[in-house]
């Protein structure tokens, strides 16, 4: 029998599974997609460096580690359901009934729409899906598009478009609501991307980085930011004009924009129409915990990590026995974050079972420096904040959930 | 021309943003009370797009999260299956 199944082949999924079966235990790999790698399969970026980060590549990587060591890979398998039964895990699909006594949940993340009127047009997209189309199904997404929204990911999906070729005509922001809040004001926008500046690998965020770090000249530079916008890799970036309306019959024709103050009001009679076939709408990324939720898993809402993440400690353990976490579902980061972290977690599954050296305790305390080390690196964060939202969920779980006495029953 | 009012949130059930603000308004209504009321969230895609959306709304007429709260429960199937996969044990 299986000792572990892991629900997502990605980088926190093949990970995992690779680690766990390294120590000798036997995985099964299950996820939705008809291919192993999860978002890496999208991913294609300069680094800092100068090398390309190719995610095409690392997931090859990973699936032939994984096959190498065995690790049984299921891909095109929905799990709809999580259930404990005694010291066992039963995962429910759509092919059926699985069961194990270790389960590490590595669902990732999903993206949030910015809902805008006429955005269910055909033709209107999120930003993650103009990304698959791309870089996944080679699909020219259209002619002549228009971003909505301007965040980290936009930015990064952006120069992927560029590099394929796919004409993006504008990066607007969304009108402002009580959905879109800070995705519609300028300032914040400004902030968010100021705090990027002098780790971008591209120009694309070099425009005053060093001079506008004060409140003042940055309200300054709002105000007399140029009505056609800065130019990010050639497309201009219009941080004074708000999406009012996707338009079109059938399909996008054009999106009606407004021209906004400093804190994204709407100036009346500023409206322009401007021509495009497809719209992307970028709105951000959420962990996808569903799984970590209907299994019982306890949850704590920390806005640095994305949203509510079930509760986890920082070897990936979460308060339900056999169940743990990796990846973006545990807070938004870089996939190479997920593998580190998916190498955690298969580590602790492994000390769990019992397996490993005597070496397993250093080894897992190698692996989670390794996350750090890796966190420190990284050219640019989803959430500039994101260790602080580590430490309050490290705090979290040292306050609820640690039990130092069983732990050490539990490592002999 | 479409306007705010009339702007879809809720794209399986077909909920608009007027319906939402009016009886989140109105009800001053958890987000459970809110999809109840209104069946947003409550659809095939079982509030995958639409979750994130209906917890800013609430939270903007109503500002206080409970930390620990997941606002929209989750409930199995995660996924959209048929009877035939849930009813039968494999």
């Amino acid at each position: 029998m299986r000792d572990v199944i892991v629900i997502g082949a990605g980088p926190a999924g093949l990970a995992g599974a690779i680690s766990c079966a390294a120590n000798g235990l036997l995985v099964t790999v299950l996820d939705e997609f008809m291919k192993p790698g999860g978002r890496l399969l999208g991913q294609l970026h300069q680094e800092p460096s100068g090398e390309w980060w190719n995610g095409i590549k690392e997931a090859e990587r990973l699936h032939q580690e994984a096959n190498k060591l065995a690790v049984d890979i299921r891909c095109g398998i929905s799990v709809y359901n999580l259930e404990q039964e005694g010291h066992h895990w039963h995962v429910h699909t759509n092919t059926g009934r699985l069961t194990a006594r270790f389960v590490l949940v590595a669902t990732g993340a999903a993206e949030y729409p910015i809902p805008v009127p006429g955005w269910t047009l055909p033709g209107v997209m999120s930003i993650g899906a103009a990304q698959v189309m791309t870089n996944v199904h080679r699909v020219q997404v259209g002619k002549k598009g228009i971003i909505i929204g301007a965040n980290i990911l936009a930015f990064a999906i952006l120069n992927e478009l560029q590099l394929a070729g796919i004409n993006i005509d504008r990066i607007v922001l969304p009108e402002k609501t009580p959905i879109s809040g800070k995705a519609a004001e300028p300032e914040e926008i400004m902030k968010s991307l100021l705090q990027a500046a002098h780790l971008a690998p591209s120009p694309l965020l070099r425009f005053g980085g060093r001079f506008m770090k004060h409140d003042w000249i940055r309200k300054l530079g709002l105000t007399f930011f140029p009505k056609n916008g800065v130019k990010v890799n050639g497309t201009p970036l219009q941080l004074r004009k708000a999406a009012v309306e996707i338009i079109g019959k059938d399909q996008v024709e054009g999106v009606r924009v407004a021209d906004t103050d400093v804190n994204g009001m709407i100036i009346p009679g500023s409206e322009t129409i401007y021509e495009a076939d497809f719209v992307c709408i970028a709105g951000g990324l959420y962990p996808l915990a569903e799984l970590a939720a209907v299994a019982g898993c306890p949850f704590q809402y920390v806005p640095e990590l994305g949203g509510h993440v079930p509760c986890h400690s920082e070897i990936m353990e979460t308060p339900l026995e056999g169940l743990f976490v990796a990846g973006n579902i545990t807070g938004i980061e870089s996939g190479k974050i997920a593998m580190a972290q998916g190498n955690v977690a298969g580590l602790s599954i492994a000390k769990q079972a019992g397996k490993g050296t005597g070496t397993i305790d250093q080894q897992l305390q190698q692996a989670v420096q390794n996350i750090r080390n890796v966190r420190q690196n990284a050219a640019i964060q989803f959430n500039p904040e994101i260790d602080k939202g580590r430490k309050k969920m490290k705090e979290l779980w040292k306050e609820h959930y640690a039990k130092g006495d069983e732990k050490f029953h539990k490592i002999g | 021309m479409t306007n705010i009012e009339n702007m879809i949130i809720c794209r399986c059930e077909e909920v608009t943003y007027g319906q939402l603000l009016s009886t989140a308004n109105e009800h001053k209504c958890s987000a459970r009370e809110l999809k109840l009321r209104t069946r947003a969230g409550m659809g095939f895609c079982g509030g995958r797009t639409c979750r994130v959306s209906i917890d800013k709304m609430i939270e903007h007429v109503k500002p206080n999260i409970t930390p620990g709260d997941i606002p929209l429960k989750y409930q199995p199937p995660v996924r959209p299956v048929t009877f035939g996969t849930v009813g039968e044990i494999k």
